[in-house]
């Protein structure tokens, strides 16, 4: 089945979607271990997520940024994808919708996403890590949420049926941790063509 | 009455948690997340298997420290929460062990792992056993990886015996002596004073 009309070159929000992220959330009593989606997961504070965001970063020569950004993509990547299968979403503004959701209700943040062609702008009127990050240094003068830019990167293949994610370009272009009032991730990506 | 630690965890784990209207979860005196556990260890991995030899001990120390800052000031503020008061508080008979068995029952509650303390010599020595911990997953290591068992269970340590909270951080340290991640049917870690 065709998806909505990516191609078009108008503005694709989350407006007039008409689902949201409503997870099967489980806990195994005997394995101790809760998921959401099908998916395992684990609740951790801003001190780890920070710390880690603070690894990666001080390893940069060892490409430490992309490791959390990829790790962050493969795995939202995977979550997003199964739901959206399994539900049969296949309408733009509710897989938008439904990665705007997911973020929020993992207490990432609060994100929106507008997409154009192929290129989309993702707003945080409100970033997990960056408010973590404030909360244990301050500012400072480079971005930090390698980790959004990472959900981003899943949120957008799977909105768009594209097969790598990785083919996914995405700048963190303002930055709450830098002083900005929103942060501000851009993202482009060519989308395959027959005869490319 | 003794620690219940399968009646914390069935009572604490039903507390499923989400984003507020801000998607933010501030809880314990933190901002809490609720994460796959693929991303941790696909990171662990990925930065592990990049790290040259010479930097794989620092990497290690980073990855437990970590867990040791998260463990201490969220399980400061869990101790605190009225959920504990609550739930935990009624079954402690001898402070401050029977907190820290306790927050063993939050560690499975939260979907960390399966552990329990199976020795305890208060301020000198505590043993915890783990079953089902996610770092057992992380792919491509082939030695103990449990980095954020060791440093959540060095920090519970700091908690009870290291001194006035926030000044205790650190005063233990964490050996992993066995792991699920190679072979072992269950992790083990022992936490002894600096």
């Amino acid at each position: 089945m065709k998806t909505t009309s990516w191609n078009q070159y108008s503005e694709l929000t989350s407006a007039g979607a008409t689902v949201g992220f409503e997870p099967v959330c489980h806990f195994d009593r005997e394995l101790k271990q809760h998921s959401v989606g099908g998916e395992q997961s684990v609740v951790h504070c801003h001190h780890y997520i920070t710390l880690f965001t603070q690894m990666a970063s001080d390893a940069e020569h060892l490409d430490g940024p992309m490791h959390l950004t990829d790790a962050a993509a493969e795995s939202f990547y995977r979550v997003l994808k199964r739901y959206i299968a399994t539900r049969g979403i296949t309408l733009i503004p509710d897989r938008i919708a439904v990665a705007e959701a997911y973020f929020s209700f993992c207490g990432l943040g609060k994100i929106r996403f507008v997409c154009c062609g192929e290129s989309a702008v993702a707003t945080l009127s409100r970033s997990h890590i960056d408010d973590g990050w404030l909360r244990r240094w301050g500012q400072r003068d480079k971005p930090v949420n390698y980790m959004g830019a990472g959900f981003i990167k899943a949120a957008l293949a799977v909105t768009f049926d594209l097969s790598d994610w990785q083919d996914i370009r995405v700048t963190e272009s303002a930055s709450i941790v830098c002083g900005a009032p929103e942060s501000e991730f851009t993202a482009s990506w060519r989308m395959e063509r027959h005869g490319d | 009455m003794a620690i219940d630690r399968e009646k914390i965890i069935g009572d604490l784990s039903r507390l499923y948690i989400s984003g507020d209207e801000n998607g933010l979860i501030p809880a314990y005196g933190v901002l809490l997340q609720q994460m796959p556990a693929s991303f941790w260890n696909n990171f662990t991995s990925r930065i592990l298997t990049t790290a040259p030899d010479e930097l794989t001990e620092a990497a290690e120390m980073l990855l437990e420290n970590a867990a040791a800052e998260c463990g201490y000031y969220t399980g400061y503020g869990i101790v605190q929460s009225e959920e504990f008061k609550a739930v935990v508080m009624p079954m402690v008979e001898e402070r401050p062990a029977d907190i820290l068995r306790g927050l063993y029952g939050v560690f499975g509650a939260w979907g960390w792992a399966d552990a329990e303390v199976v020795e305890l010599e208060p301020a000198r020595r505590m043993v915890v056993h783990a079953r089902h911990y996610y770092e057992a997953k992380t792919p491509n290591i082939s030695r103990p990886c449990a980095y954020m068992v060791r440093g959540v269970s060095r920090a519970f340590m700091d908690l009870a015996y290291g001194g006035p909270y926030p000044n205790g951080l650190g005063r233990f340290r964490c050996q992993q002596t066995m792991g699920i991640e190679v072979g072992d049917p269950y992790g083990e870690f022992v936490v002894t004073p600096q």
